[in-house]
């Protein structure tokens, strides 16, 4: 019975498969990429309560948390198009960027607040101490300590949003699901693609997961493990 | 309120809503029903069994809840031994059960493996079995520490319904996405996407909001 299963099929459409993985890796980079740099102002600007900021903050990661990302993208995509008056049209590309690094960046914002709230206060009296500004306790003490606190639960964040980029076929972005999809329409060798499909996602996911891991082992504290 | 507004309205809340809640009614009882079972049959020190229902968890935790669903519900019915052909609604509450039976089983492994020894050695010389043991003292006093991650999941999950407007489901997303084509095609051509998106938004937020505040008003609790 397993004959009737095409690995030929498969092995004929890697260049395909090749193409679509490259467009969610480079979506993928660039919202991780995006949601670090969110979650570290935002995050901070939470966690030390600058006024105005830390409360907008507060609302955005609110909204993004507790609403469908697939919402979120048709939004964007679709939504802003429509405002009456001052229609938001944004390339496809942009799109696909913007709506994973403003997802990840939410959740960032409360993994690097979490992250920056454990580092006891006394370092950064002592920061202080050393003459250190407010700016310069933050980059010197509270960061390099706080972001590693925060690495953990922040690895989870990045491997949702390489997973999530998976959305995007729901705007026709050309990205590795999108690529399946349009092989799966041509071909009908659903179980084929779908298969390679998963195959491929969960290669992708692990090798993440190993790559942040070691991050991680190198940015270890010394004499924490 | 303008004309368009309201049968709209009544179109998600009569259509969309039910099937959404539908839906994720049916994935969180499918989840926690698996997750549960093979939670805590993990904890059993046999290596082959422990080795499967890892394998189970990294799968269905690894692949995006739409490749899932795209599985499911294309891919089976051309499976060779398989051939088996879900209704659009049952494949996405499968798929959406295989991701959080995944979510279920993680953290009831911890819950399970959180409680003493010395609970599982008393209930022993009660004379309970494994199973009676597991039903009847361990499980209940997991399942406190077990239930805010389970309300997180009824949020997650009811979020996540979503995906199923992508394999052709009327859930509320898709309800929305018709009344805007159809507010297109109709004079004056006005899409009111933007308010209707804005409007999913707001109904998503009113659903899961509370649930997330449980969720970390159970979590203190606990503490």
């Amino acid at each position: 019975m397993l004959a009737s299963f095409d690995w030929q099929f498969i092995w004929d459409h890697i260049p395909d498969f090749w193409e679509g993985l490259k467009a969610t890796l480079k979506v993928a980079a660039i919202g991780i990429g995006g949601s670090l740099a969110v979650g570290i102002v935002l995050g901070a600007a939470r966690a030390h309560r600058i006024p105005v900021i830390s409360q907008l903050a507060a609302v955005y990661v609110e909204v993004i948390r507790n609403t469908p990302i697939l919402v979120q993208i048709f939004f964007i995509a679709g939504g802003l198009t429509q405002i009456p008056g001052h229609p938001i049209r944004l390339e496809p590309f942009t799109i696909a960027w913007l709506s994973v690094t403003i997802w990840g960046g939410a959740y960032n914002t409360e993994n690097f607040r979490a992250g920056f709230e454990a580092v006891p206060n006394r370092y950064r009296e002592a920061g202080r101490a050393l003459g250190f500004g407010q700016l310069g306790t933050f980059l010197n003490v509270t960061l390099p300590i706080g972001a590693r606190i925060a690495l953990p639960s922040s690895i989870n964040t990045y491997v949702s949003v390489l997973k999530n980029t998976s959305l995007l076929t729901a705007v026709g972005f050309a990205e590795l699901t999108n690529t399946a999809y349009s092989l799966e329409s041509v071909s009908f060798k659903a179980t084929e693609v779908y298969f390679a499909l998963g195959v491929t996602y969960l290669i992708t996911v692990s090798l993440l997961s190993l790559v942040v891991r070691l991050v991680e082992r190198q940015l270890a504290i010394p004499g924490t493990f | 309120m303008p004309d368009w507004v309201e049968p709209v309205a009544h179109y998600m809340f009569h259509v969309g809503l039910p099937m959404t809640l539908r839906i994720a009614a049916y994935a969180v009882i499918g989840s926690v029903a698996i997750g549960i079972a093979i939670g805590t049959l993990m904890t059993i020190r046999f290596r082959p069994l422990q080795g499967l229902i890892r394998l189970y968890i990294e799968i269905w935790r690894g692949l995006p809840i739409i490749v899932t669903i795209f599985l499911v519900y294309y891919a089976l019915p051309t499976a060779p031994v398989i051939h088996h052909r879900f209704a659009a609604v049952s494949g996405a509450a499968l798929g959406l059960t295989l991701w959080g039976s995944a979510q279920v089983a993680e953290a009831t492994r911890g819950a399970v493996q959180s409680i003493p020894r010395e609970q599982h050695e008393a209930a022993a010389a009660l004379g309970f079995g494994w199973i009676g043991r597991h039903r009847s003292v361990i499980l209940p006093q997991a399942f406190r520490r077990l239930l805010p991650p389970l309300v997180s999941l009824v949020a997650n999950i009811i979020q996540n319904t979503t995906i199923a407007s992508l394999i052709g489901v009327t859930e509320l997303l898709a309800t929305g996405q018709r009344s805007i084509e159809r507010l297109q095609l109709t004079p004056p051509g006005d899409s009111h996407a933007f308010a209707i998106y804005g409007a999913l938004l707001v109904i998503f937020f009113c659903i899961s909001f509370p649930l997330t505040r449980l969720a970390i008003f159970l979590e203190r609790r606990l503490v």
